[in-house]
C-alpha cells in the first residue's frame, strides 16, 4: 500500500488555480499536504467577469475569504439570480431562491399552474421573494422569516482579474509554494506524470498533478479524450467586452436571447460585463460587436472573441492527474457556470482526498460523480436551447424531464443537481413550457385554501422586499460601492 | 390532472386485497379527489394472502400518518411491537453479530464523517469502543429498551428512529375497515378473463368468474406473485436476479414467546442454505427459514428450523416459492403493478412493505388524470417506472453485500456468494469503502450512509485508510468528543424503559400473551 499524496503540484491560471490552490492547502495544508503552484500567463483581460453561485459563498467562508472585503477589493456586486429575456414570450427571472411556499403541505408550483388555467395573472416570479427583491432593486439575505418560507440565496458577479488575485494573495498567505512559466513541459511515465518542467526550469515532481489550465488542458489534454457537446449547443463563437456601468448598480444578470445567439449584461460597481454568443456561420466578429452593442445599448471597449465548444472529458481524473475546471468540462457560456464547475472539482477532489498514489478507487468515484454533476448542469442550459428551438438536439435525461414536466408539474428527481426543482420550472415555464396537468392530490385542497395561500404568499413576498436594503445603499454601506 | 371536464372519473380498479392491495386502495382514497377518482378493489376470501413483512422498516409511521392512524390503535389492533433495527447472527462468520440500527452513528465533526474519527483514534492506539456502540438505537435495541425519540435535534434521543414488528395477516383487513368507510368498494370473487382494446392493448374491464364485468380506465395489479395483469395479460418480462440472490423458499412458523422475549430488533441469524428470521410481535414471535431449494430439502429446512425456535410452534410451518427479481417494468399501458406483481426480493432487510409504500407515493403523485382518454400516458408510465428502478436497484445491491461480504468457508451457499460475479454498481461502492472508509451516500433510493455502514463494518470490511481530512483535527479533541457522545447514549439507555413495559404503558393488545 502505497502513502497517501503529500505533495500536490497544480498547473493552471486565473481562479481556476487560484481557487483550487487555497482550497487544497487550507484544507488539507494541516495535515501537512504541500501545494506548488507552476502559473501560465492569464488568459483575463479587462471584460471578463464571474458569475458565481451560491455554494461559493461556504467555499470562501472556509478558505476565510469575507464577503465585504471580497466585494469591496474586486467592486464586485450581488447577484439574485438572471433576467431572461426571450425573443417571443414575456422576460422571466431565474432566481437563487424559492418559488411560493407550500399550500396545505403541498409544493407550490402546481397550484400555480392549476390557478393559471383558471385565470390567475400573476407570475410566477411574483411568488418570490428573491425574484421580486431583484426586480425592485434591493437585495435580499436569508433571515429567520425568510428561512421559514424558503431558499433566498444569492451569488456575485466578481470583475475576474481583481477576483484572481485576491485568491493569489490568500493562497501565498496560507503557504502555497508558487511559480511561474510561459510554457510548461510535461515528462510521463507509464501513464502517469512524472514531473512537470517550466521553460528554463528545472523538472517539479509531486504525487498529484492537478490540471487547472483551462481549455488548454496542458497536463490531461494529451492522455484523456472529450466527448462533444456541441450537437446540443449552437453557438461557437463567444464575445466578451466591457462598458459604462449602470447608474444603479442591478443585482442580477440579464440575458437577452435572440435567434441563434444571446447576450448577457453582468454588473459591477464600476462596469457592465457583457458577454455575446453566437454562430460563425450567421455573423462575423465584427456584425457580432454591433450586435452586442445594439443589444447591450453600451458602448463596448476591451473586446475579446474567442471560439467555444463544450466538451467534457471522458476521464477528469486520470492516472495521477486532475482535472479541473474548465480542463475537466467547458461548459457553454450560458448563465456562465465556470466558477461552478471549478468548486464542484475542488470540493469532490477534497471530499475523496486520495489515502494512496494510486488512488484507483477514488479515481473511479470521482469520474463517476463529477460527469453527474456536470450533465446537470449541461442539461440546464440545454434546456434554454431546446425549449426554444434553437437546438433540435437535447440530452435523453433533459427529454425525461421535460416530458414529465409537461405531464405533471414535476421535475423528475435526479442525483446531482446543482439547481433545484424550483429553478427548473421556473425556467421551463419562463420558457413557454406550461405543464398540461398537476399531481391530483393537490384537488383535495378547496379553492378558497389555495387562494388564501396566494394571498399570504403575496403578502408576504411584498412586505419582505420592502424591508430589504437597496443594492447600490448595501454596497455603500460594506464600503464598497463609493460611486454609487 | 386537467381542470377541463370536471364531470368525469377515473375509475381505478385494484385486483387483490392483499397488504399491497389494502394500502394502495387507502392511500388513494386518502390522497385522491373523491369526485374525480373512485376505486374498487377485488378480492376473492377463497385466495390467501402472502402477507409479506411482519417486519417493517420507519417509513411506515409516514404512511399511517398520512391516513391519519392512531399509533397505539394501530399497534393494538396489529400486535405490533417496535422495531429499532435488525441484528444479523453469524453472517460474516459463526459467532458475529451486529445491528443494523435505524438511527445514526456518532456525529459529523468539521465535514468529516465520524468513522474516520472512529478509525483514526483506533490507529492511533487510543481506546475507542467498538463502532456499534456509537449508535442510540443499537444501545437500546441491545438492552431491550424502547422510548419514542425526541424531536429536539440537539437531544441524543433525535438520533434514532423506530418501525413496528407486526401481523401484517391483520394489518391488510385493519386498512380494508379504514378505505371501505371512506368510500373504497369492495368486489368480492375472482377473475376470469381480462377484456382488453383490440386496437391500443389497454385494459377496458375484468370478467369475474360470476360471470360480473368490472370496467375500468386504470387498473393496479396487486395479485401478488401471479402477477395476473401485468406479467400474466400484458406479458411484461420478468428479470431473474437468481443468480444474485439464490434463495428460493421460505418455511414460515409462529411460536409462542420465549428465549430472548420481546426484543425491540428482528434477528436474522445465518444458516447453512439460506437464514433464519425472528420478529417478536406482542402475542407470539414470527419466525421463518429462508433457503435455496438447490442446497437442502424441504425436510431439513423444516427440521433446522422447528429446532431453533424460542417457544412451541403454533402450527406446521407454511411453505412459499418464490424467485428474486422483478418486471422489466411496473407500469405498462393503463396498468400499474404494486408490491409482488411489480417484484420480489427477500425480506432480509423488511424491504416489501417499503417497496408498496415508495411505489404508492409515486403513482399517487402519477396517476392519470381523470378521463379515459388520458388513461394511457407513457410519459407518466416512464417516470414512474424510472423511479422504481432507482428504489430496486439500490435494494438488490445492499442486500446482495450481506451476502457476498461472508467469511463462512467450506459452505457451498457462502463460497458461492463470495465468489459470485457482482453488480458493477455495487463493486464500485464496496471498493470505495476498501479504499478508504467511505460509504455510499444517494438522494434518492433507499439505504442512507450509516445503513451502509453498519453493514459493511458489521461484515468485517476493514478500509485500509480513513479520510485523510480526519487529520486535520486535534486528536485530544476528537477523542474527548467521541467518549463524550457514548456516555450520553448509555445515559439515556439508562433512563428508558424495557420495551415490554413502554408498550404495556402504550399499546397492549388486550389478548396479548406474550411473557
Amino acid at each position: 500500500m502505497s502513502a497517501a499524496p503529500r505533495h500536490v503540484v497544480i498547473v493552471g491560471r486565473d481562479a481556476d488555480l487560484w481557487l483550487t490552490a487555497t482550497a487544497l492547502r487550507a484544507a488539507l495544508g494541516p495535515a501537512g499536504v504541500e501545494v506548488t503552484t507552476l502559473e501560465l500567463p492569464s488568459r483575463l483581460g479587462p471584460a471578463t467577469a464571474y458569475a458565481t453561485l451560491p455554494p461559493i459563498e461556504s467555499l470562501h467562508a472556509r478558505l476565510g475569504l469575507y464577503e465585504a472585503a471580497l466585494l469591496r477589493s474586486t467592486d464586485g456586486s450581488f447577484s439574485l439570480g438572471s433576467n431572461i429575456v426571450p425573443s417571443a414570450g414575456d422576460p422571466f427571472f431565474l432566481a437563487h431562491g424559492s418559488y411560493g411556499a407550500p399550500i396545505d403541505g403541498s409544493d407550490f408550483f402546481p397550484f400555480w399552474v392549476k390557478a393559471r388555467r383558471h385565470g390567475l395573472e400573476a407570475r410566477l416570479e411574483d411568488f418570490s421573494p428573491t425574484a421580486m427583491a431583484a426586480r425592485h432593486g434591493r437585495i435580499l439575505f436569508p433571515d429567520e422569516q425568510t428561512e421559514t418560507f424558503g431558499r433566498t440565496d444569492y451569488a456575485y458577479h466578481l470583475p475576474a482579474i481583481a477576483y484572481a488575485s485576491i485568491l493569489k494573495s490568500h493562497a501565498a498567505r496560507l503557504g502555497v509554494t508558487m511559480h511561474q512559466a510561459i510554457g510548461v513541459e510535461v515528462k510521463r511515465a507509464g501513464g502517469a506524470i512524472e514531473a512537470v518542467v517550466p521553460d528554463g526550469g528545472s523538472p517539479m515532481t509531486g504525487d498529484l498533478f492537478i490540471d487547472a489550465s483551462g481549455s488548454e488542458a496542458v497536463l490531461i489534454g494529451p492522455t484523456a479524450a472529450t466527448r462533444d457537446w456541441r450537437q446540443f449547443f449552437p453557438g461557437d463563437r463567444q464575445l466578451k467586452a466591457r462598458g459604462a456601468r449602470f447608474t444603479a448598480v442591478p443585482a442580477y444578470a440579464d440575458v437577452r436571447l435572440s435567434q441563434n445567439s444571446w447576450t448577457a449584461l453582468r454588473a459591477s460597481q464600476t462596469a457592465t460585463y457583457v458577454v455575446c454568443s453566437y454562430r460563425a456561420e450567421d455573423q462575423d466578429d465584427e456584425s457580432a460587436v454591433a450586435a452586442a452593442t445594439g443589444a447591450s445599448g453600451l458602448t463596448l471597449s476591451d473586446v475579446v472573441i474567442t471560439p467555444v465548444s463544450p466538451a467534457i472529458r471522458e476521464t477528469a481524473w486520470d492516472s495521477n492527474c486532475v482535472a479541473i475546471g474548465s480542463s475537466a468540462c467547458a461548459l457553454d457560456p450560458l448563465l456562465d457556470l465556470d466558477l461552478h464547475v471549478v468548486q464542484l472539482g475542488i470540493v469532490h477532489l477534497l471530499s475523496l482526498f486520495p489515502t494512496s498514489i494510486a488512488a484507483e478507487a477514488e479515481r473511479a468515484e470521482y469520474n463517476r460523480i463529477t460527469r453527474s454533476l456536470f450533465e446537470r448542469l449541461r442539461d440546464f442550459q440545454s434546456a434554454v436551447y431546446f425549449l426554444t428551438g434553437v437546438s433540435r438536439a437535447a440530452p435523453e435525461s433533459l427529454l425525461h424531464k421535460v416530458a414529465t414536466f409537461r405531464a405533471r408539474s414535476v421535475i423528475a428527481p435526479m442525483e446531482d443537481e446543482t439547481f433545484s426543482p424550483d429553478q427548473w420550472r421556473a425556467l421551463f415555464a419562463g420558457l413557454g413550457l406550461i405543464p398540461e396537468g398537476w399531481p391530483p392530490a393537490i384537488e383535495t385542497v378547496p379553492t378558497e385554501q389555495m387562494k388564501e395561500g396566494f394571498r399570504r404568499i403575496l403578502g408576504f413576498v411584498k412586505n419582505k422586499v420592502l424591508d430589504q436594503p437597496n443594492h447600490d445603499h448595501y454596497l455603500a454601506e460594506i464600503g464598497a460601492g463609493g460611486t454609487a | 390532472m386537467a381542470s377541463n371536464g370536471s364531470d368525469r372519473q377515473l375509475r381505478v380498479v385494484i385486483l387483490g386485497g392483499g397488504t399491497a392491495g389494502w394500502m394502495t386502495a387507502a392511500a388513494m382514497v386518502r390522497r385522491l379527489p373523491g369526485e374525480f377518482y373512485s376505486i374498487i378493489l377485488i378480492e376473492s376470501d377463497e385466495i390467501g394472502i402472502v402477507g409479506v413483512g411482519e417486519a417493517t422498516l420507519p417509513h411506515i409511521k409516514q404512511f399511517n400518518d398520512m391516513l391519519g392512524l392512531d399509533e397505539a390503535e394501530f399497534m393494538r389492533a396489529t400486535r405490533a411491537t417496535f422495531k429499532l433495527g435488525i441484528e444479523f447472527r453469524d453472517w460474516d462468520l459463526p459467532g458475529e453479530r451486529y445491528i443494523h440500527p435505524f438511527g445514526a452513528f456518532g456525529e459529523p465533526w468539521g465535514g468529516v464523517q465520524f468513522q474516520h474519527h472512529w478509525r483514526r483514534l483506533r490507529e492511533h492506539g487510543r481506546g475507542t469502543a467498538p463502532f456499534q456502540a456509537y449508535s442510540m438505537a443499537v444501545a437500546a435495541a441491545r438492552a431491550s429498551k424502547f422510548a419514542l425519540p425526541d424531536e429536539d435535534p440537539k437531544s441524543i434521543r433525535s438520533t434514532y428512529s423506530y418501525a413496528y414488528h407486526f401481523d401484517s395477516g391483520l394489518y391488510a383487513p385493519f386498512l380494508r375497515d379504514w378505505a371501505m368507510a371512506r368510500g373504497v368498494s369492495r368486489v368480492e370473487g375472482r377473475m376470469a378473463a381480462v377484456e382488453r382494446d383490440s386496437e391500443s392493448g389497454a385494459i377496458l374491464g375484468l370478467m369475474m368468474q360470476s360471470g360480473d364485468r368490472i370496467p375500468g380506465d386504470f387498473f393496479i395489479d396487486c395479485s401478488g406473485f401471479r402477477s395476473l395483469l401485468l406479467g400474466g395479460e400484458l406479458g411484461v418480462a420478468w428479470e431473474d436476479w437468481h443468480h444474485w440472490l439464490p434463495c428460493d423458499r421460505a418455511l414460515a412458523v409462529p411460536c409462542d414467546h420465549g428465549g430472548d422475549g420481546l426484543t425491540p430488533y428482528t434477528r436474522s441469524t445465518a444458516r447453512k442454505a439460506g437464514w433464519q428470521w425472528r420478529i417478536p410481535l406482542q402475542h407470539r414471535i414470527g419466525n421463518g427459514y429462508i433457503f435455496s431449494s438447490d442446497l437442502i430439502s424441504e425436510d431439513e429446512a423444516r427440521e433446522t428450523l422447528l429446532a431453533n425456535l424460542d417457544g412451541a410452534p403454533q402450527s406446521e410451518p407454511r411453505l412459499l416459492r418464490f424467485t428474486p427479481g422483478r418486471r422489466a417494468v411496473s407500469w405498462s399501458r393503463n396498468c400499474a403493478a404494486v408490491g409482488l406483481a411489480s417484484g420480489f426480493l427477500e425480506p432480509l432487510e423488511s424491504t416489501s412493505i417499503f417497496l408498496i409504500q415508495a411505489a404508492i407515493t409515486d403513482l399517487i403523485n402519477l396517476m392519470p388524470s381523470p378521463g379515459p382518454e388520458r388513461a394511457v400516458d407513457p410519459r407518466l408510465a416512464d417516470e414512474f417506472n424510472r423511479l422504481g428502478n432507482v428504489q430496486y436497484e439500490r435494494i438488490r445491491d445492499f442486500l446482495i453485500l450481506h451476502y457476498a461480504a461472508n467469511r463462512r468457508q467450506g459452505e457451498p451457499l457462502w463460497d458461492y456468494l463470495r465468489a459470485m460475479p457482482l453488480p458493477d454498481s455495487l463493486e464500485h461502492k464496496m471498493a470505495l469503502f476498501r479504499a478508504r472508509g467511505t460509504a455510499p451516500e444517494y438522494q434518492f433510493g433507499l439505504f442512507s450512509r450509516d445503513s451502509w455502514l453498519s453493514v459493511l463494518l458489521g461484515q468485517g470490511f476493514s478500509p485500509q485508510r480513513y479520510d485523510p481530512l480526519a487529520d486535520t483535527f486535534d486528536l485530544e479533541l476528537v477523542d474527548t468528543q467521541l467518549a463524550d457522545f457514548k456516555s450520553r447514549i448509555d445515559a439515556a439507555v439508562a433512563a428508558m424503559p424495557s420495551q415490554r413495559e413502554f408498550i404495556d404503558g402504550y399499546c397492549a393488545a388486550s389478548e396479548s400473551v406474550a411473557a
